[in-house]
């Protein structure tokens, strides 16, 4: 069985469709990333599945549990680290996770074994009566991540964990994501970063509330480059109207990625005759397109 | 206990209770202030400064002025040569009494005694006040004047005052000050709550939670209602040991209203905080509640003045039913129908700002 | 210092203002709030405050029930100031009273017009339901009036009285209360809405962080704090002119001083209670607390301890003193002055120039408090 099922699923604000007829599944222990731009419909979805929102339309199943068993079922299975920061700052660290698991009902023993394994888990080594305000913004990250696992749910729904921290906190903090993942817990994550979506096993692109791409990050990429993908760089100055020339030729497509650009070939033997043209002012390497490319190609393609 | 409310409760306590400045204005504030109305206010009017001018052989004029500072409302103020109107004017007498050409003991002679009084009006109830005082000051200087033939009254008038015979204005006040403090902290305290969470984005901790909404409801209303009654004894206690303030009543009755007032406050101020989508405009809302509660509460202004058309508004003002229902304890000390009805008003329109807040309670989940 | 650095510091504050503005002209429910609340509160209490007593529930035992005993009831009930009403059966006097039902019991014992037909004093006893003193001194006040009416309409041989005070009431010749209250309550809710514009705007800057980011550019505090004020002060004077009208074309009230004396001391006002709120959030730094030590600090005292409905000179003398450090407490002497007596600026310098050392104090406060949080 699925940890989550999700058919047909539509969500409206008054004339807003804010979430377009999706479809997905998602299986028990999986990491599952969710990716699109702000607006795109990402947290409205997630805010579906661990309970908070109705959906307008379609079949939701979470943990084995839909809807009609009542939202406030799906809530005491699921853990959800909301996008925004939710620890009271002028409480400390005990107080917050003693509120969390007096809200969620859990008996103060198994709360308190629970706590101290959590904590040790995300090797919190800061004092617990500290206030949450004087935490800096890796350790506060690791606390709600601990208030999101007290209630040991099957399913951890995290909302853009790592936005605002740092690249070492956010190596760290995936690595607990990975650790729990172990654990056997269903992980369903959405991100900015392209370097976490590579960590999960399979990734959903949402777009305008749409799914246009739900695969494994290395499947992706190949469907998305059936071509090799070439980056380029010009030593000696590029020549005038290079990328309309090319764009004519036989390139799919060229897009500048910093000083080099990365062009998609789709025509061989123009793409040889225009390096040929071009020999001593060109470097080229062949390179393995990255999940950045993959999403400029499926939302361009979205787009036309 | 049901274990989210406790957590709620310990939660409120300690978001409360750990910032000195919260305790001083839990705790210190209300007391100070009870302390310092109930000190200062006086309804009595006092300390009217009364010019008197006459030639200064008018002895009767003069008498006048000088019984009138033994009474204790006035105190003489020189009226020097100046005009009456500037004197009055220029804020230098609250009082001229300017006597007959000729003088006031002579015009008595003649059995045509006229004497003219010029009051300042600017405060209209004390310028009734002011003239009533020189009318029975008038009163007793003439009677000593002349013995035997006492400008008797045909109907004489026993008045007695029940209650508070020494017209003891902390008595009265300490009541209604009581209840407007409790209902400030309170009105404070709730409206803010909600708004706060949702500003502070740990709204979604508590909907992410599965809690029911009456969970939710009373974890975020019981805190307030505990923290305004803690205030209940404290007050309770200065009122009547220090300012000695009359508990003719029994003390359950007051705690009782106590905590039907404290409950319909909160309720209140939640409901506030529902509409509000900040803690500005909770504060703005609390605000525009609170103004119009205390002057309309009866401690202000008498309530039976109130115009017809704005008696229904004072209806839905627990300030109001709650100053009655403490001046009735304290003062009067009868649980009779006066007390139940009043309670019962009260208890209505907790019950009703309870469904309210719950409706939209439930529709910002 | 120089004329020139003096037009940098004006230019700064400027700069400020035209921000607040911006801020301000976008933010519907601050100026709604600014504008409408207060004219909207003058308006409405200028009806509810009404201190003339009226139609005071009296309850009538006749004991005589002679001619003369209900003449005496007449009396009452011509007064406008008495409602007569008659026991029902079963209830006791004292009981209504308890109850609240009547507020006074007026006895007429037997033997009442006996006694004012063999012209001997006739007595009858009130008793006053005391629980709320400031109507029971008015009616006290009422009944030494009644009593000559009485006399003089019972037993009308009565002599003329060989002395009579004749009283002049100036400045409102009618007593009318209203007068007093919409000019006492003008300044409470002035005063009262500008604290918090002041205390809820600045603190919230503190809580986004964007105070932090003003005070880290080289702009001095007081010329934040005159950024500040400067916007604040127009919309509150905005505020004032619409109350103005209220109280002028609404209720009629006269203004018998000059507008010039007016506009100075709403200034001199205004500088002191926005200065306050300005100090609570710089103090505070919290949009919660700020709120709360605006509302206990501003609401009770500004109402009770003005003068706008307690007298002053009633207090014990260490209030009356206490009394000085209240803005409110000077602008509504200026204002009753201004409004109903046509005081002057001569008349009004001791309020007026109170208002401007506690305004001058006020400000010097909250750019010292600023300071001491800029220069560690």
């Amino acid at each position: 069985m699925n940890a989550v099922e999700v058919s047909e699923l539509t969500v409206r604000f008054d004339s807003f469709t804010a979430v377009d007829r999706i479809t997905f599944a998602v299986g028990v222990g999986e990491i599952f990333g969710f990716l699109g731009a702000n607006g795109a419909g990402k947290t409205t979805t997630i805010r579906v599945l661990t309970g908070l929102l109705s959906p307008t339309e379609g079949r939701v199943r979470v943990a084995g549990r839909s809807f009609a068993d009542g939202a406030r079922t799906i809530k005491s299975r699921v853990g959800y680290m909301s996008q925004r920061f939710t620890l009271y700052d002028d409480l400390t660290v005990s107080e917050n996770l003693a509120f969390t698991s007096g809200l969620r009902k859990i008996p103060p023993a198994v709360s308190a074994e629970r706590i101290q394994r959590l904590l040790r888990f995300v090797g919190f080594n800061h004092s617990p009566s500290a206030l949450v305000r004087d935490l800096p913004g890796g350790l506060k990250q690791d606390v709600s991540l601990v208030a999101a696992l007290l209630h040991d749910p099957d399913i951890v729904f995290l909302d853009e964990p790592t936005a605002g921290v740092s690249p070492a906190a956010r190596s760290k903090f995936w690595a607990l994501i990975r650790g729990l993942a172990r654990e056997g817990k269903t992980i369903f994550v959405t991100t900015h970063h392209m370097d976490e979506a590579e960590e999960c096993g399979r990734i959903a692109l949402m777009r305008a509330g749409r799914i246009i791409a739900l695969d494994s990050p290395a499947e992706l990429k190949a469907q998305s480059f059936p071509d090799p993908l070439l980056e380029i760089e010009w030593t000696a100055g590029a020549p005038a109207g290079w990328r309309e020339s090319l764009l004519e030729r036989g390139a799919a497509s060229v897009v500048p990625y910093g000083l080099h650009h990365h062009v998609m070939v789709n025509n061989r033997a123009a793409w040889d005759r225009f390096v040929g043209e071009h020999t001593g002012r060109l470097t080229v390497r062949t390179i393995a397109p990255s999940l950045e490319d993959v999403f400029i190609r499926l939302v361009e393609g979205a787009d036309r | 206990m049901n274990p989210a409310l406790l957590a709620f409760l310990k939660k409120e306590f300690i978001q409360a209770l750990r910032d000195k400045r919260m305790r001083l204005i839990l705790f210190v504030v209300p007391v100070v202030q009870m302390m310092v109305f109930g000190l200062a206010l006086s309804n009595e009017i006092k300390n009217v400064r009364l010019a008197v001018q006459a030639v200064p052989n008018d002895r009767l004029a003069h008498k006048i002025g000088e019984r009138a500072a033994e009474s204790g409302w006035f105190h003489l103020v020189p009226a020097d040569d100046a005009e009456p109107f500037e004197l009055i004017r220029t804020g230098r007498a609250d009082a001229v009494l300017v006597a007959p050409p000729g003088g006031l003991t002579r015009a008595l002679a003649r059995q045509s005694g006229e004497a003219q009084v010029l009051v300042d009006a600017t405060n209209a109830i004390k310028a009734r006040v002011i003239e009533n005082y020189l009318n029975a000051v008038l009163y007793r200087v003439l009677r000593d004047e002349n013995p035997t033939r006492a400008p008797e009254a045909a109907v004489t008038f026993d008045v007695r005052v029940l209650y508070n015979p020494t017209l003891e204005t902390s008595a009265y006040l300490v009541p209604g000050v009581m209840g407007l403090i409790l209902c400030l902290v309170t009105i404070l305290l709730s409206s803010m709550s909600m708004a706060r969470e949702r500003e502070m984005g740990t709204f979604e901790t508590l909907i992410a939670a599965p809690v029911a909404p009456w969970e939710l409801f009373l974890g975020k209303t019981m805190p307030f209602m505990i923290l305004g009654l803690a205030d209940v004894p404290l007050m309770i206690a200065l009122g009547v040991g220090g300012f000695h303030v009359p508990l003719r009543g029994p003390l359950w009755a007051l705690f009782l209203a106590a905590a039907v007032f404290v409950g319909t406050t909160v309720f209140i101020g939640t409901l506030i905080s529902t509409f509000a989508k900040n803690q500005q405009q909770a504060m703005m809302g609390s605000f525009l509640f609170l103004f119009p509660a205390i002057l309309l509460s009866g401690v202000m202004a008498p309530l039976e003045n109130i115009p017809a058309a704005v008696v229904p508004l004072s209806w839905l003002n627990p300030l109001r039913f709650f100053v009655s229902l403490t001046r009735q304890v304290m003062l009067k000390g009868t649980i009779g129908p006066f007390y139940w009805t009043n309670l019962a008003a009260l208890g209505l329109l907790g019950a009703a700002a309870a469904t309210a807040s719950v409706q939209r309670f439930r529709r910002t989940l | 210092m120089s004329g020139e650095a003096r037009r940098f510091i004006l230019g700064r504050a400027l700069s400020i203002a035209r921000k607040e503005v911006r801020h301000l002209s976008r933010d519907r429910v601050t100026l709604a709030m600014a504008l409408g609340v207060p004219v909207g509160l003058v308006i409405l209490f200028g009806y509810v405050l009404d201190y003339d007593v009226k139609r005071v529930g009296l309850l009538v035992i006749d004991r005589d029930q002679t001619r003369v005993s209900r003449s005496l009831v007449d009396v009452f009930a011509a007064a406008d100031y008495f409602s007569p009403l008659a026991l029902p059966p079963g209830a006791t006097p004292l009981g209504r009273l308890e109850e609240g039902r009547a507020k006074a019991v007026l006895f007429i014992e037997p033997g009442f017009a006996r006694a004012t037909a063999k012209a001997q004093p006739a007595r009858a006893q009130i008793v006053i339901d005391g629980s709320d003193n400031q109507t029971t001194s008015v009616i006290a006040s009422y009944l030494s009036g009644l009593q000559n009416a009485a006399s003089r309409s019972l037993v009308p041989d009565t002599g003329p009285p060989q002395a009579r005070l004749r009283t002049r009431f100036l400045f409102n010749p009618e007593l009318n209360s209203r007068w007093f209250v919409v000019t006492g309550l003008f300044v409470v809710v002035l005063g009262m809405v500008s604290v918090l514009l002041t205390a809820l705007t600045v603190a919230r800057e503190w809580e986004t962080g964007s105070m932090e980011r003003l005070l880290s550019t080289p702009v001095r505090p007081l010329e934040i704090i005159i950024g500040k004020l400067a916007p604040y002060m127009a919309l509150c004077l905005g505020a004032v002119g619409l109350t103005y009208g209220a109280a002028r074309l609404w209720f009629g009230i006269p203004f018998n001083g000059s507008h010039g004396t007016f506009l100075l001391a709403c200034v001199l006002f205004l500088t002191c209670t926005l200065a306050q709120g300005l100090l609570i959030s710089v103090v505070t730094r919290q949009q919660q607390l700020a709120m709360q030590f605006s509302n206990l600090t501003g609401l009770l005292p500004a109402t009770l301890l003005s003068g706008f409905v307690f007298p002053i000179e009633s207090m014990p003398v260490f209030f009356r003193y206490l009394t000085v450090l209240l803005p409110a407490r000077w602008f509504v002497v200026a204002c009753r002055g201004i409004f109903l007596k046509g005081a002057g600026i001569a008349d009004l310098a001791l309020p007026l120039g109170a208002l401007a050392v506690l305004g001058v104090g006020l400000v010097a406060l909250a750019v010292k408090k600023f300071k001491t949080d800029v220069e560690p």
